[in-house]
């Protein structure tokens, strides 16, 4: 068991320092020179050569790559992550202000999609082979195809525009309101945002459930749960049981999807998360805040799959309690 | 050692015949949704091929003036800047397929070159190449796409690698694992051990393996590459100089489309021409993955809920035997196919208190489906399509699942087939027994008879809170049995129930099973491929072929002088220990075809002893002594 932890915390790491070193790696292998990158466009764009040689020994650019990449470690071990040409101020403090709203969508459809999935999923795989099971496989296919920008403008018409339910921008009121006032209104504001992922998500988690599901119904226990005499909903429980393992495994690795989708979806509903200040930056071409957003992604991810990997023997007799000595 | 005849002691479990008309089902939906993703393909390539001919406008030049209304000039209108928004529809189409076209082959090429790598190199070459793929999939790849185009900037070519780079990871992944399956097929071990050069092997037997799955991937890898591309064309990352149908979602969004009538035309277009290049792509990825998966086979619905609905017939049994525990009469079974298999073909047999009756037949004889019809969990398309039992007088008409369910687990036990592996590795032992027991009792009553009735097959209280991984094969056999006879069930069925189990543990099993007859006053139906076993434990015989009954009696009559050439046969298949050496027969061909009956006996092909009258007369059971009946028309010649 402690063999095994270890060997996961060192994959990990081996994973985080990789992220890092693209990371690194991503502005030296970039075309064009590594000014373009600290500064703004319209202010690169008028150097004269000489100013551009004293830019890159300003930001010890013109050192070997080995001492650069040994001050850059040093730098994200402080916490630092450059400055930002567009906001002038320092990444951490900016991504500091949008990681919330992008957890608060992220982690609310991750729960939203997991359980409408595995619903579906479960359902659709009782049922397998039933016009039922194949109406709601080809429906799920055929939200799955909507691609989430795509649905999150079409909400914004309808609900939005047309209906006039909800506000299309921003997460926070425009007016001064306070207490649960304000409460009600952050969750007003991001209702369709968050169906919009929701709907992203519910998809994969769907298959996998059901799949899942099919597979653990034909083995020899569910058909022993039978003749022993239990009800079709404890014999449902008994598969659905072992069912959830792959699904566990699915929902912690399908942030990754998510964290991307958000991305895009944030951008529809100009919703101030981390998706909205990528795009914010790859339009300023604002390079170091686009590197700090990616390096906090990628932890975050990083970490979700380290988590799952430890949760999962809770959920997995046999790897909690391997087989012990008997005869 | 072993018996030279082919009907070895080792019996391999019956496989259930294939559901033919769920899997007809399911193919079916398979092959529908595949065909719907084909013809809306087609459509798209078809658009995007002779899009000059159809749209009548530059795409990229303004054509008319901003906001225009849909017009006969202008199907669907213009935007902001008079460009023809149709136009743009239809050359976006170009854009969207060229670019899902190609990362998907770039990223099906290098996936493939992985996989045939990492497969044919183990060891160190594969630990990185998989570390390199594990690393890939765990990163959020929609903002690695954003975060390289950001950098690595906008066109066809950089795009197309920027995509490839980031799919290639998964048909990596997914087709590794099948050249690891494939590699180990007979036939390729065979090539390779005869000399076979590598590339041969792979070329030869590999990729043709996998070319169905690596399709699948291909048409995957399309389906994740049109959504990308549209989502970096949507966040101003496309090729500039090529409007996509992000693009023109990009500008929409951009230039607040909604806040103008224009969105009816300027947004709704391009969201759905997506939604069909994607749902086309995952229709027939889905298609292809189903009908290339062996799998697909044992995908059969559980049961028809029709069946379960029916009322169940409870009225008193007429004629039944007083005092039988089972009776059942002129049962058959039958599977759906075209044409229809009949399994079991008119059985009858009762079983007294307290008796053991021995089920003897071999793989296919139909044992196990008429085991699994008593019990009512026979699964579609196989279905009782005449015949009836009574269970302690208790009429079960048809054996539907709702009249069965009602004795099952309560007056009916049942040790299946593989009982070893019959525990659900997720919960413990003691939990899985209690379910049980709570069918007639309260909960805590229930967790105190589980103790108990563990501890009557044997298992100390220690192993009680044990799972079935923690708990040896001989334990967990018996941790089955305790769940079978928990609510002291009249007739306890038992399918193959020491088959894979060593010789010592099988005799300490039928031990427990003969001392629990004692005890709680079971009456045993026990089903087994392995005649002189079951002689020894049973107190009657009955013997299967071909779905029919063809001999039964006293356990001592049957085996001390059968009367019909196939239970002679199976006598003979097993060698003994005490008494004469004697040549070993057996068995020689294959069981009869149940697929293609005949009027005649169904052991006739196989028959030493047939005569002529065997091949155009079904043998009715007649007796040959008192209790003693065989069906055989050479016993009166």
């Amino acid at each position: 068991m402690a063999g095994h932890v270890a060997r996961t915390v060192a994959q990990y790491l081996l994973v985080l320092f990789a992220a890092i070193s693209l990371n690194f790696a991503l502005p030296r292998l970039a075309p064009g020179d590594a000014v373009d990158y600290l500064l703004p466009p319209e202010q690169a764009g008028s150097l004269t050569p000489e100013q551009r040689t004293q830019v890159l020994s300003q930001f010890g650019l013109d050192e070997p790559l080995a001492t650069q990449f040994g001050d850059y470690l040093s730098g994200l071990a402080r916490g630092d992550l450059l400055f930002s040409v567009r906001y002038g101020r320092p990444v951490t403090e900016l991504l500091a202000e949008r990681v919330g709203w992008s957890a608060l969508l992220v982690g609310g459809a991750v729960l939203l999609s997991t359980v409408i999935g595995a619903v579906l999923g479960f359902r659709s795989a009782w049922r397998r082979g039933t016009s039922r099971d194949a109406g709601t496989l080809t429906g799920v296919m055929l939200v799955d195809s909507l691609p989430p920008f795509f649905v999150g403008m079409v909400l914004i018409l309808v609900f939005s525009v047309q209906l006039d339910l909800f506000p299309i921008f921003g997460a926070l009121p425009t007016v001064d309101t306070s207490g649960p006032a304000l409460v009600g209104e952050v969750i007003r504001r991001s209702v369709l945002p968050l169906v919009t992922l929701t709907l992203a998500y519910i998809g994969p988690v769907y298959l996998v459930a059901r799949s899942a599901l099919v597979s653990e119904l034909q083995e020899d226990y569910v058909l022993m749960a039978e003749a022993k005499g239990l009800s079709d909903r404890q014999v449902r429980r008994h598969a659905e049981r072992n069912a959830l393992l792959p699904l566990s495994t699915v929902t912690l690795i399908g942030l990754g999807a998510l964290v991307g989708g958000a991305a895009v979806v944030e951008t529809v509903f100009s919703y101030p998360g981390l998706g909205r200040l990528i795009y914010e930056a790859v339009l300023a071409r604002d390079y170091a805040v686009l590197q700090g957003a990616f390096l906090l992604l990628a932890i975050g991810v990083i970490v979700a799959n380290f988590v799952n990997d430890l949760l999962y023997p809770l959920l997995d007799p046999r790897v909690r309690r391997p087989r012990a000595a008997t005869a | 050692m072993t018996a030279p005849a082919p009907l070895s002691a080792v019996d391999v479990p019956e496989p259930p015949p294939a559901p033919i008309a769920a899997v007809a089902a399911k193919a079916s939906l398979a092959r529908r949704l595949g065909g719907l993703g084909a013809g809306l393909l087609l459509f798209l390539v078809l658009v995007a091929l002779f899009a000059p001919l159809i749209a009548r406008h530059d795409p990229d030049l303004p054509s008319g003036l901003p906001y225009e209304s849909p017009s006969l000039a202008h199907p669907f209108g213009t935007n902001d800047v008079g460009q023809d928004l149709f136009a743009q529809l239809v050359f976006g189409t170009r854009v969207s397929l060229t670019i899902a076209t190609l990362s998907a082959l770039v990223a099906l090429g290098v996936g493939l070159t992985v996989a045939l790598l990492a497969g044919y190199h183990r060891g160190r070459v594969e630990a990185a190449l998989m570390r390199l793929v594990d690393l890939i999939l765990a990163f959020p790849f929609m903002v690695l796409v954003i975060v390289l185009a950001a950098f690595f900037g906008r066109g066809l070519l950089t795009t197309v690698v920027i995509l490839a780079g980031v799919i290639w990871a998964r048909p990596a992944r997914v087709l590794r694992s099948q050249v690891l399956k494939v590699r180990e097929y007979q036939h390729v071990v065979g090539a390779r051990a005869m000399g076979a050069s590598t590339s041969r092997c792979i070329c030869r037997h590999v990729v043709p393996r996998i070319a169905p799955l690596a399709a699948a991937q291909f048409v995957r890898a399309a389906n994740i590459a049109v959504l990308l591309e549209a989502s970096l064309s949507f966040l101003g990352l496309g090729d500039p100089n090529r409007v996509s149908w992000g693009t023109m979602l990009y500008f929409a969004n951009a230039r607040n489309a909604f806040l103008t009538d224009a969105w009816l035309w300027w947004i709704l277009p391009p969201g759905l021409a997506l939604t069909a290049a994607i749902l086309g792509f995952a229709f027939l990825g889905y298609a292809i993955e189903e009908l290339a998966d062996p799998r697909l086979a044992r995908a059969a619905p559980r049961h028809s809920r029709r069946g379960a609905r029916r009322p169940p017939a409870v009225t008193p049994a007429e004629g039944a035997h007083a005092g039988m525990v089972l009776e059942v009469r002129d049962l058959s079974v039958e599977y759906l196919a075209d044409p229809p298999v009949r399994a079991v073909d008119g059985v009858s047999f009762s079983v007294g208190p307290g008796r053991v009756l021995g089920l003897v037949g071999e793989s296919g004889s139909g044992k196990s489906t008429l085991v699994m019809a008593l019990l009512g969990l026979l699964r579609p398309p196989g279905r009782v399509v005449a015949g009836n039992a009574t269970v302690n007088g208790r009429e079960l008409g048809r054996l539907h699942r709702a009249a069965v369910a009602r004795v099952r687990g309560r007056e009916i036990g049942f040790i299946p087939q593989n009982a070893m592996n019959a525990l659900n590795p997720a919960y413990t032992v003691h939990h899985q027994v209690t379910e049980a027991a709570a069918l007639t009792r309260d909960l805590s009553a229930a967790r105190q008879r589980a103790t108990e009735v563990l501890e009557l097959v044997g298992i100390p209280a220690p192993r009680h809170r044990a799972y079935p991984h923690e708990l040896s094969g001989g334990m967990r056999q018996r941790v089955v049995i305790a769940m079978a006879v928990t609510n002291e069930p009249s007739l306890l069925v038992a399918d193959e129930p020491v088959t894979g189990l060593d010789v010592v543990t099988s005799a300490r099993v039928l031990r427990l099973l003969l001392e629990l007859r004692d005890r709680l006053g079971l009456s045993i139906l026990l089903v087994s491929h392995d005649l002189p076993l079951v002689a020894r434990v049973a107190d009657d015989l009955l013997v299967m072929y071909g779905g029919r009954i063809v001999e039964r009696g006293g356990a001592k009559a049957v085996t001390g002088a059968p009367a019909h050439p196939y239970t002679r046969q199976l006598l003979s298949a097993f060698p003994s220990l005490r008494g004469p050496r004697r040549r070993m027969t057996g068995l020689t061909s294959e069981p009869t075809d149940l697929t293609a009956p005949s009027a005649g006996c169904p052991f006739h092909p196989r028959c030493p002893d047939r005569g002529e009258a065997c091949r155009c007369t079904h043998p009715p059971l007649v007796e040959v002594d008192v209790g003693h009946e065989a069906a055989c028309l050479m016993r009166d010649q």
